[in-house]
């Protein structure tokens, strides 16, 4: 049995905002990464991912979110993540220095006002 | 790789094509090949064991040679296994009917899980098989019946559970003149004096589902008139629910014309008694045998010397003897009527049923002997016999269904202690469609159920298969209690069969003691708190199956600490001559406060409240636990699968929830014996049985894990492994790492902000 994650997926004008919600390992990253990568039409602009609900991701997760970032740039597209500054995540996201292929916004709107 | 879930829901759709009740040949493909998938195994075969019980024959398989299927292998099993070369094989059995075998060419490819999924699988091709046979048997006793009843002489009838006549033979036909009677209730054929008593008589017997004899006027068509005869009737189960009465007619005109005769003159009697074709005989004050008719010694063929005298037991059956005699001397000695049913051996040597019965005669108010008649009744309990078999061979299928449908065993959930029970419902109410089940949620909580199908036999079992499974597949995606009885009902609602079921559903968090719950129909679930036992209040709504569309409520609770609950189905308290307030209130004394263990509490339960013998109605019945979180260590020994990783976290969600240590010292913790763990599944050698192992303990001053397996870590990282090894070292204290023949060990240390003193 996979671990269990929730996508949902809303277009906002240029951008998509996918709500991520759940737990994400080694089990479920490479579905989580097709279905980001299928929910992105070539008109948008921005892939934003809400991780706030978010309970778990692991180094396989962070990975997709590298690889994410790898594949949107070569399409001209742009990735953001949105998370708040109390998340338990916190620490390991600025550790694995994800900032770096993903500005972190700590609300949507920040994210959604870039 | 293997996944339990996986075959467990395999599992699930091949019981629902086994119940189904197609053609055993596609069962046979579908079960094979999904042995095959769910095993990763090259081959598999199904062998039915041949009639001569001296060889298998091979009625389905995947990946077998040509030739081998359709052909008669030898008994012995490890023949095809060598034919095939595999290196390692396991098999299951048929029930009756055949072994199902899978053969892998990888050595030691096979685990316990696989061991009990196979058979599953044989649980249920079994059961198929076994109601296939079944099938045709019916169909075969049902030609029978019909063909003897229209043989006997005997005068036989059945009617519906409405008691209208829907099958007469053709000598009820030729004695009643009628071209058909069917439809026709008895007593329009019955002589106008007697009809109000039979109608009297007939609703009574039919209300308590009795047996019944009594005696009446039966229209004649050949003299015109009416005749005396015995009716004799048994009610009829099929798959448990009452479909009416068989009975059958016997004319015992004569006899009742020569007990009038008898009353006036003994030697004229003996005249008529003569010609009659019934069996008579007369005894004297000491119960010696003083005269038998003509029609008994052509019966038994013996002579009338050795009938007379102290002749009781002769000719009758040695298992009837002893209660035959018992019955006869205890009537005597009080001058009663007697009446008795045994073999008697015929001329023909075989032993036939007979009714023989006794009563006395006086002469001028002194008393004289006895006087009596036997009648053959062989065809009727043969007729009986075939009845209750039929009767007790579905029974005994819909409860196999019943148990293979349930989980055979409890699912090992972390930090909760369960128990369950089921009880299949006595003779008269046959196998019902009750169920119970657990299940973990991916957000850690878990959900139990307890239902009941109304309705009986092997329908409700099937009904409730495809029930259970809903909840399961509804439960696991849906959180709100509400919400999953809500869609289930929807799904039953858009069905084409008419199912209706009460439900109770229950979503608890091990942790807090948070609670919902969603009674559709259902009694409600029972709290046994330290301070007493209370019912669950609220979230009651109708039964599943009743109205579309329907508000099913949903009500929350807490469970204080170190309480049990208990989920039950109403066949542990509904009764019929007590008020179902009285029942609940009787259950909550008996189970009491919480304390002992749920085994335990489970068996006291069914034992105190359902009383004597078996329960009316099948009883399912589950009670859990939350238990106190181990406080200063875990050791976990888990399968090398990434699959593992989801229990893993939810244990340490659990141990390190009740540390104290805050939300992200939680995660970080959990992360990193994760990744650790990640690291050892990848590297355990071979996708069989290897395993990893978990440790951890907290101590006041630190938590210390250690991750432990088989393989070695290899040199050549992927990058995200790397930044696996980045984050266990970024975010531990101290981290050791060793790397040996045996395996590699990672000890990990972080003291924690909040860590209590151990």
């Amino acid at each position: 049995m996979s671990s269990s994650a929730e996508i949902a997926v809303e277009r906002r004008g240029a951008n998509v905002v996918a709500h991520v919600s759940g737990e994400v390992d080694m089990t479920n990253a490479a579905y989580l990464r097709e279905q980001l990568l299928d929910s992105m039409p070539n008109d948008a602009l921005t892939l934003i991912i809400d991780i706030s609900d978010c309970r778990y991701l692991d180094s396989a997760a962070i990975e997709v979110l590298f690889d994410l970032s790898r594949r949107l740039g070569r399409r001209r597209q742009e990735l953001r993540l949105v998370m708040p500054p109390s998340s338990p995540l916190r620490r390991v996201i600025e550790l694995t220095e994800v900032g770096s292929a993903a500005p972190v916004h700590e609300s949507l709107d920040s994210a959604l006002s870039q | 790789m293997r996944d339990r879930a996986s075959q467990q829901s395999a599992l699930a759709a091949l019981g629902q094509q086994g119940l189904a009740g197609g053609e055993l040949g596609e069962l046979l493909e579908t079960a094979a090949a999904v042995a095959a998938r769910e095993l990763e195994v090259e081959q598999v075969a199904i062998l039915e064991q041949t009639r001569d019980r001296r060889g298998m024959l091979a009625r389905a398989g995947v990946g077998l040679p040509d030739g081998v299927l359709g052909g008669v292998l030898p008994l012995d099993p490890s023949t095809l296994a060598g034919d095939l070369g595999s290196a390692s094989s396991i098999s299951a059995r048929l029930g009756d009917f055949g072994t199902i075998e899978a053969h892998s060419r990888k050595a030691e490819h096979f685990t316990d899980d696989d061991s009990e999924f196979l058979q599953g699988v044989g649980n249920v091709v079994g059961a198929a098989a076994e109601r296939s046979g079944y099938d045709e048997l019916v169909r075969d006793s049902e030609a029978q019946f019909r063909e003897l009843a229209d043989t006997t002489p005997a005068l036989m009838w059945m009617t519906d559970a409405e008691g209208d006549v829907t099958f007469v033979n053709r000598a009820w036909l030729r004695f009643t003149g009628g071209s058909s009677d069917v439809g026709v209730t008895f007593e329009q054929t019955a002589h106008p004096d007697d009809r109000e008593a039979a109608v009297r008589r007939w609703e009574e017997a039919s209300r308590r589902r009795e047996e019944f004899r009594w005696e009446y006027r039966l229209r004649h068509a050949a003299s015109g008139g009416y005749r005396w005869v015995l009716e004799e009737g048994t009610p009829r189960f099929a798959g448990g629910e009452f479909v009416g009465y068989v009975g059958t007619a016997t004319d015992i005109h004569e006899r009742r014309a020569m007990e009038e005769a008898l009353r006036e003159s003994e030697a004229g009697w003996r005249d008529l008694a003569d010609t009659a074709p019934a069996m008579m005989w007369t005894t004297d004050q000491d119960g010696l045998v003083t005269f038998v008719n003509a029609g008994w010694l052509r019966f038994t063929g013996t002579s009338l010397e050795q009938e007379l005298g102290a002749s009781w037991q002769l000719g009758v059956h040695a298992e009837d003897v002893d209660s035959m005699l018992a019955s006869w001397e205890a009537a005597r000695g009080q001058r009663r009527a007697w009446e008795r049913e045994y073999r008697l051996r015929s001329r023909s040597g075989e032993y036939r049923w007979v009714v023989d019965r006794g009563v006395p005669r006086y002469e001028g108010g002194r008393f004289t002997g006895y006087v009596g008649t036997a009648i053959d009744i062989h065809e009727r309990k043969s007729m009986e016999a075939r009845l209750i078999e039929v009767y007790q061979r579905e029974h005994k299928i819909a409860e196999t269904l019943q148990r293979s449908l349930l989980p055979e065993r409890l699912p090992q959930i972390e930090g909760m202690e369960l128990a369950a029970r089921y009880l299949p419902g006595a003779r008269g109410a046959a196998v019902g469609g009750d169920w119970y089940d657990v299940l973990e949620r991916p957000d850690g909580r878990v959900a139990l159920v307890v239902g009941d199908v109304v309705g009986h036999g092997l329908r409700a079992a099937a009904t409730m298969g495809q029930l259970r499974n809903a909840f399961r597949a509804y439960g696991l995606v849906e959180s709100s209690a509400s919400e999953v009885v809500a869609r289930i009902n929807r799904l039953v609602m858009s069905g084409v069969d008419d199912v209706m079921a009460t439900v109770l559903y229950l979503v608890l968090d091990r942790e807090t003691g948070e609670l919902s719950f969603s009674a559709a129909g259902h009694p409600p679930p029972l709290v046994l708190a330290p301070d007493g036992p209370h019912f669950l209040e609220g979230g009651r709504s109708v039964p599943i199956g009743a109205s579309d569309p329907a508000v099913f409520r949903e009500a929350t609770a807490v469970l204080p600490p170190g309480s049990s609950l208990l989920l039950y189905t109403d066949g542990l308290v509904e009764r019929r001559d007590e008020p179902l307030d009285q029942r609940l209130d009787k259950l909550a004394a008996v189970a009491g406060a919480a304390g002992e263990g749920l085994d335990a509490l489970c068996e006291r339960v069914i034992e105190t409240v359902l009383g004597e013998g078996d329960p009316g109605d099948d009883v399912a019945l589950l009670a859990v636990r939350p238990l106190p979180a181990a406080s200063d260590r875990i050791s976990l020994t888990l399968p090398a699968e990434p699959a593992s990783l989801e229990g893993l976290r939810r244990r340490l969600a659990r141990f390190l929830h009740a540390t104290g240590a805050s939300e992200t010292e939680q995660y970080e913790v959990m992360l990193t014996i994760c990744e650790a763990a990640g690291n050892a599944i990848e590297h355990a050698y071979g996708p069989g049985d290897a395993t990893y192992e978990v440790e951890v303990t907290l101590t006041s001053e630190e938590l210390v894990a250690t991750v432990r397996d088989s393989g070695a870590w290899r040199d050549r990282r992927h990058e995200h492994h790397g930044r696996g090894l980045n984050i266990i070292d970024k975010l531990m204290d101290d981290v050791d790492v060793t790397a040996s023949e045996e395996g590699t060990v990672v000890i990990m240390r972080r003291r924690l902000s909040a860590a209590r003193a151990a």
